[in-house]
């Protein structure tokens, strides 16, 4: 990827603050890792918001992130915990682990940061090698929905308001997309305003980056070329049918 | 990263289990009626069949809007349909202008023809009848075993807007009047569209109404289809996956950019040389 399209990724203490309130997500790729008979290894672990439990609940899982950073900052907070994780740093296009894993996770739309067929394409490829046979590929997308798709361009819009989890305090994030429909990019420029006691801003960070959607057929043409044979998308953690456009896609692809 | 104010819309608006009613191709005479002036892509074929410079095959010819105007111009073109009934209507149409179609009933996704072809077209939306990957890679595939090498098949396939996403459901509009030729009454077309966003599916109930001379209704025939759209960067995906190593997409018969389509886009994919 190129450097701006991980811009944000920069500060990984300013990621943790933009998704401290992102935690459904953790229980199923907890439950994913725990119930597999063999090894796990997670795609773009980050600080190790999903990875971090993961080995808490005694899962063996290795993970890997594009950004120096962000592994950095995991090792920290392993620390913390007691924890002494295996993670590298790696590009999902093209990585190479010692092992072959049961389970290769992409939580949180991590996928979404390949910006070409080609990209997501190499990605899909390189876990399926890195899979046993009868291993899975479990990952989650956002549906294009309407909502996505019609947002106009170059608007400053709020995305989210929600309290600091350390102080409490108010904090909003405001998003500036612009839309290219024809190749399923948005680019987004993000502000993230932290609030005082009194309510005035007290610290402001800005970061920008960029995201493809991909469409379910389109998707399952993906999986296919990448060598796949058999795969099923939900439409949420909680194992529910994909029916609404708001819907986040949820898949499991398997190797044979 | 969701949004907060985001309205869900229903995927499974055309599923499940809808009964299908015959197909609007049965009735090969009333298509024909209503659809022999349809003009909008034809200026664009006949200069791709012309600029083909040899064999030409018209896939989806139907009751011969294309087709036999190509002929008529004197140009190499064979037809391929699946239908019986609109073959049919073809040939009569032919033999009342004196012309001799080669025209074979057969599958899209699995012909075998002797001939290899400089061109190839798909008009009228016909791919879109490819509902599912594996038909859409058939076709494609098929297409491109019968292109000579060096040859262009061209087709023109519905590509859903933001717009048509915001009403999956959309209540029968009249989308065609016209007056029969000999009798002068008027033939009317009503279609009911529901958009299955997940499946890129719609489908479509359609009524035909025969006017008699006072304008009044004196008989309703009811089709349902089905169609598949198909956004431009999977059209990207499907044409390389089925061995295809050049193409262009456009966004309308007038080489608008994609970014700019009204719903079809235009594709030109190219056998290697």
């Amino acid at each position: 990827m190129e450097p701006d399209e991980i811009e944000h990724y920069v500060q990984p203490e300013a990621y943790d603050l933009y998704y401290s309130w992102l935690t459904d997500d953790i229980p199923f790729y907890v439950a994913r890792a725990k119930e597999v008979r063999g090894a796990v290894l997670e795609a773009g672990c980050g600080t190790g918001r999903v990875l971090l439990p993961t080995l808490q609940a005694g899962a063996d899982i290795d993970g890997f992130d594009i950004h120096p950073g962000m592994i950095e900052f995991l090792k920290q907070k392993a620390s913390g915990l007691g924890l002494t994780p295996r993670v590298s740093v790696a590009d999902m296009r093209d990585f190479t682990m010692p092992r072959r894993y049961a389970l290769i996770t992409i939580p949180f739309r991590a996928f979404q940061h390949l910006l070409t067929t080609a990209d997501q394409i190499a990605a899909l490829r390189c876990m399926r090698e890195h899979l046993e046979g009868g291993g899975a590929l479990v990952f989650n997308v956002f549906f294009p929905s309407f909502d996505k798709l019609i947002r106009p361009d170059g608007e400053q819009m709020l995305e989210r308001e929600f309290a600091h989890p350390d102080s409490g305090l108010p904090v909003a994030m405001y998003v500036t997309r612009q839309t290219d429909r024809v190749n399923q990019v948005m680019s987004v420029e993000r502000e993230v305003v932290e609030s005082d006691a009194r309510g005035y801003a007290s610290r402001t960070h800005r970061d920008r980056f960029s995201l493809r959607w991909t469409w379910k057929p389109e998707m399952e043409l993906l999986l296919g070329a990448a060598g796949f044979s058999r795969w099923s998308v939900m439409g949420g953690y909680d194992g529910r049918p994909l029916e609404r456009d708001t819907d986040e896609m949820v898949w499991t692809a398997w190797k044979d | 990263m969701e949004g907060l104010s985001a309205v869900p819309v229903s995927l499974g608006a055309a599923s499940p289990g809808l009964a299908e009613g015959p197909s609007p191709y049965t009735r090969a005479d009333l298509y024909d009626l209503l659809f022999r002036d349809y003009a909008a892509d034809l200026g664009f074929y006949l200069g791709v069949a012309r600029e083909a410079g040899g064999a030409v095959l018209d896939v989806g010819c139907g009751t011969g809007r294309v087709l036999l105007r190509a002929l008529e111009a004197g140009l190499d073109v064979d037809g391929l349909d699946d239908s019986t009934e609109m073959l049919a209507r073809l040939r009569q149409n032919a033999a009342a202008q004196g012309l001799a179609p080669r025209v074979t009933e057969g599958d899209m996704r699995a012909f075998a023809l002797p001939r290899r072809y400089a061109g190839m077209l798909i008009p009228f939306n016909a791919f879109a009848h490819n509902l599912t990957a594996d038909d859409q890679l058939a076709t494609l595939r098929c297409c491109h075993q019968h292109l000579a090498p060096g040859g262009r098949l061209v087709f023109d396939v519905f590509s859903a807007t933001p717009a048509m996403l915001a009403t999956p459901v959309a209540d029968p509009v009249l989308e065609l009047e016209t007056p029969h030729p000999e009798t002068g009454r008027l033939l009317r077309l009503y279609d009911g569209r529901r958009l299955d966003v997940a499946t890129q599916t719609q489908h479509s109930r359609i009524a035909i109404e025969e006017l008699d001379a006072h304008g009044r209704v004196e008989r309703t025939h009811r089709f349902e289809t089905t169609v598949r759209w198909i956004y431009p960067s999977e059209m990207e995906l499907l044409l390389r996956l089925s061995g295809f190593d050049r193409w262009a997409i456009a966004g309308g018969f007038d080489g608008r950019p994609v970014a700019d389509h009204q719903g079809a886009i235009v594709v030109s994919a190219w056998r290697g040389a």
